[in-house]
């Protein structure tokens, strides 16, 4: 299937990959400027299924890395991710045909259509991980054993890196040390992969699927109809608290923004509170001390009137929320994958258990 | 033109220790894994820059990282073929040659490593003509010379490409925090360059200073004849002090080995004592009291070289100890950090020591370093 993508998708396709980012993948608002300025200068962009992809075509994806918390304050000058592309394009044999979004999230989301843009290639309808993660091997593509280089970094400053690596747990090592030089945001062009690889390895209509969820809140909204039932339908996901958040702690380390957010119980949640870990994106949801949802599985705050999705960075004191648990793509609830990305591998010791099994 | 052969790398290495003045890690290593390669059948020839075309395209190659380490964390072997194949992946060229950025200390072997496995020719010059602790304090970055693209490999096969750096600065900060994380070693192919700018800002002929540097000591040593008259032959320069060490100070700031010694003055130089201030290298040398540091007798960029007085074996600062017997050389650096530009990178005031004036020593023409 191929469809255009144009300035009102962008809006929605921002929203909704903001409630997959679980709050990471950086603010939408940055990204969604970008590209619906790429696209008032370069006309709509083609977004196609899978399917469309020939089995050796290439396609490579193009992001944003480093601390969100920055990404708020220091713009990309534009010109990186073309530069990223054209270094990744010089080591892949053949022409790249199609961009891809590495990550759904507010920026990793749009970065690559305002580049698809610019380059006036289709993009397509996948990403790397069906949600947000924070380190560079967490894409699904790294567990069909797709490779992450050449791995191309790019700063607003004009510095250019190539890397490529063992295995794409060294790429991370290496990468997020260059993103802090770089002065933690810049922007990478990497796993380039070939549609078989795609059609295996990627988690498919994650666009199309942003797209949606993007429509239901702005729809469910102009209806006056509830926002939080139509989010909760629309992603087959769980409401596992409401409160207010009456504590925020966030440190920029090591090129990440790590935290953690405590709540207090409003409604029918009353007189329990919830503790919410992040590095970057929500890790891990404690509601009175036991926790009851956790990565690789989707935890996204969602301001409890609007169902605005609120990334780690622009947590503060008062709001009020809504806390969603939504189910993980079946690629990554495998056991290897578990090692990838699951609670062990961030620090918790504790097994994972799927939301949709636990309530 | 020449061919190393085993008897070159020992007196490579003994020449290039000299030159290191203190810094530049110990070259016995390298040194091992030079005839290592040579018994394997492998050649290395080395060229005089004049050799070299003007479109030629060059790349030095050495090491990075914390000596300490390297000498327990050995390379595999593969680090120069590899390095050498993703600068030539990057630039779509092959490399014609191999520059040495540093003839002081253990990075006079990389190139020669290099050039012998990859049968390519090695450039007979560097681009320092001694050691120094950073990567802009080379006679080609001073001059403008782009310090990208350069490739950098470790020794589990991760490579990275540094394709555009735009100062030799941020070059020196990405690759020295990746360096940390490859294990702190890693060697370095870069920057790729033409050969007119390899001519041009060259320190030339340094890896045959080296050698000859290096077979004066171990001639001298055989025939029992004084090794200072014969390094100062192929060098210039004089001896500026003889002595015992009596004191030294040294803490490690910011990766540097920095301090200060005291040496007692024995022979001619009884009665006086002479102060050095290192980091990594020796910086200046000053004559004075036990106390105090009255008059400035050489500072960088000029070299201050110590020998063993029994041996004339090189002595590196992490290797100073009270009561080591010592004879120190100041030996006339190249012209081409004898300039203003280059003084604000090399000078006393680039290392901490605004006070002291650069008073460069006599230089005999075709002697030493050019």
């Amino acid at each position: 299937m191929r469809r255009m993508i144009d300035v009102q998708n962008i809006e929605d396709i921002a929203l909704g990959a903001a409630v997959l980012g679980t709050g990471g993948g950086g603010d939408p608002y940055i990204g969604k400027l970008m590209a619906a300025e790429a696209i008032r200068q370069n006309g709509p962009v083609e977004l196609v299924s899978v399917d469309e992809m020939g089995d050796d075509d290439m396609s490579v994806a193009i992001a944003m890395m480093g601390a969100p918390t920055v990404m708020v304050e220091k713009m990309p000058g534009g010109t990186e991710a073309v530069s990223a592309f054209n270094a990744v394009q010089s080591y892949v044999g053949k022409p790249i045909k199609y961009i891809y979004s590495i990550e759904a999230g507010g920026i990793n989301s749009t970065i690559p259509i305002a580049l698809a843009a610019k380059m006036r290639l289709p993009l397509v309808d996948l990403d790397g991980m069906g949600r947000a993660f924070p380190e560079i091997q967490m894409v699904t593509q790294s567990l069909f054993g797709i490779t992450a280089h050449p791995f191309t970094m790019a700063d607003e400053k004009g510095n250019s890196v190539v890397l490529s690596t063992i295995d794409n747990r060294w790429m991370e090592t290496f990468a997020r040390g260059i993103a802090v030089n770089m002065g933690a945001t810049t922007i990478i062009g990497a796993y380039p992969a070939s549609g078989k690889q795609q059609k295996e390895a990627a988690v498919h209509g994650t666009m199309s699927f942003a797209e949606t969820i993007g429509r239901t809140i702005r729809e469910a909204r102009a209806a006056h109809v509830d926002v939080i039932r139509a989010l909760k339908d629309v992603t087959k996901g769980y409401v596992i608290f409401h409160g207010k958040l009456t504590d925020v702690q966030r440190k920029t380390v090591a090129g990440f923004a790590r935290g953690e957010a405590l709540l207090e119980g409003i409604g029918e949640d009353a007189g329990s509170t919830m503790r919410i870990q992040f590095q970057n994106e929500n890790l891990m949801a404690e509601k009175n001390g036991t926790i009851i949802a956790s990565v690789p599985d989707l935890i996204t705050m969602v301001e409890e009137d609007t169902g605005e999705p609120l990334t780690t960075e622009q947590l503060r004191y008062g709001f009020r929320v809504m806390v969603l648990a939504m189910p993980a793509h079946h690629h990554w609830r495998t056991p290897k994958a578990l090692e990838v990305v699951g609670p062990r591998y961030f620090g918790y010791d504790i097994d994972y258990s799927p939301i949709d099994e636990r309530l | 033109m020449w061919n190393v052969t085993e008897a070159d790398v020992d007196a490579i290495a003994m020449g290039a220790g000299i030159l290191g003045t203190g810094g530049g890690g110990n070259p016995y290593l390298g040194g091992l894994r030079m005839k290592q390669v040579l018994r394997q059948g492998h050649n290395v020839q080395i060229i005089q820059l004049e050799e070299l075309a003007d479109d030629a395209a060059v790349c030095e190659v050495g090491w990075m990282g914390a000596p300490t380490v390297g000498v327990e964390k050995l390379p595999n072997g593969l680090e120069s073929q590899h390095v050498i194949a993703a600068l030539e992946a990057y630039i779509g060229k092959t490399i014609d040659a191999i520059g040495c950025a540093e003839v002081g200390g253990s990075n006079s072997m990389a190139p020669l490593e290099a050039g012998a496995v990859t049968g390519k020719p090695v450039i007979d010059g560097d681009a320092m003509g001694r050691a120094f602790p950073e990567m802009q304090m080379s006679t080609l970055f001073i001059n403008g010379v782009d310090c990208s693209p350069s490739a950098m490999v470790d020794e589990k096969g991760n490579c990275i490409v540094f394709g555009t750096m735009i100062t030799a600065h941020a070059f020196e900060k990405f690759a020295r925090d990746l360096c940390v994380q490859m294990g702190c070693t890693s060697l370095i192919a870069g920057p790729a360059m033409s050969g007119a700018e390899v001519k041009a800002h060259s320190v030339p002929r340094t890896l045959t200073l080296a050698r000859d540097i290096g077979n004066a000591v171990l001639n001298a040593r055989a025939r029992k004849s004084p090794f200072v008259d014969a390094v100062l032959k192929v060098t210039g320069g004089k001896e500026i002090f003889a002595g015992k060490l009596i004191d030294v100070q040294r803490r490690t700031v910011a990766g540097f080995a920095r301090g200060s010694m005291l040496v007692e003055g024995l022979g001619d130089f009884r009665g006086e004592f002479m102060h050095i201030a290192f980091q990594n290298e020796n910086l200046v040398a000053w004559k004075g009291d036990r106390d105090t540091r009255d008059e400035v007798v050489a500072s960088v960029p000029d070299l201050i070289c110590m020998m063993e007085s029994d041996t004339g074996e090189p002595i590196t600062t992490e290797q100073l100890r009270y009561g080591l017997r010592v004879n120190i050389l100041a030996i006339p650096c190249t012209d081409k950090f004898r300039t203003e530009p280059a003084l604000k990178v090399v000078g006393p005031a680039a290392f901490g020591y605004p006070e002291v004036v650069f008073q460069p020593l006599p230089k005999t023409p075709g002697q030493g370093i050019e």
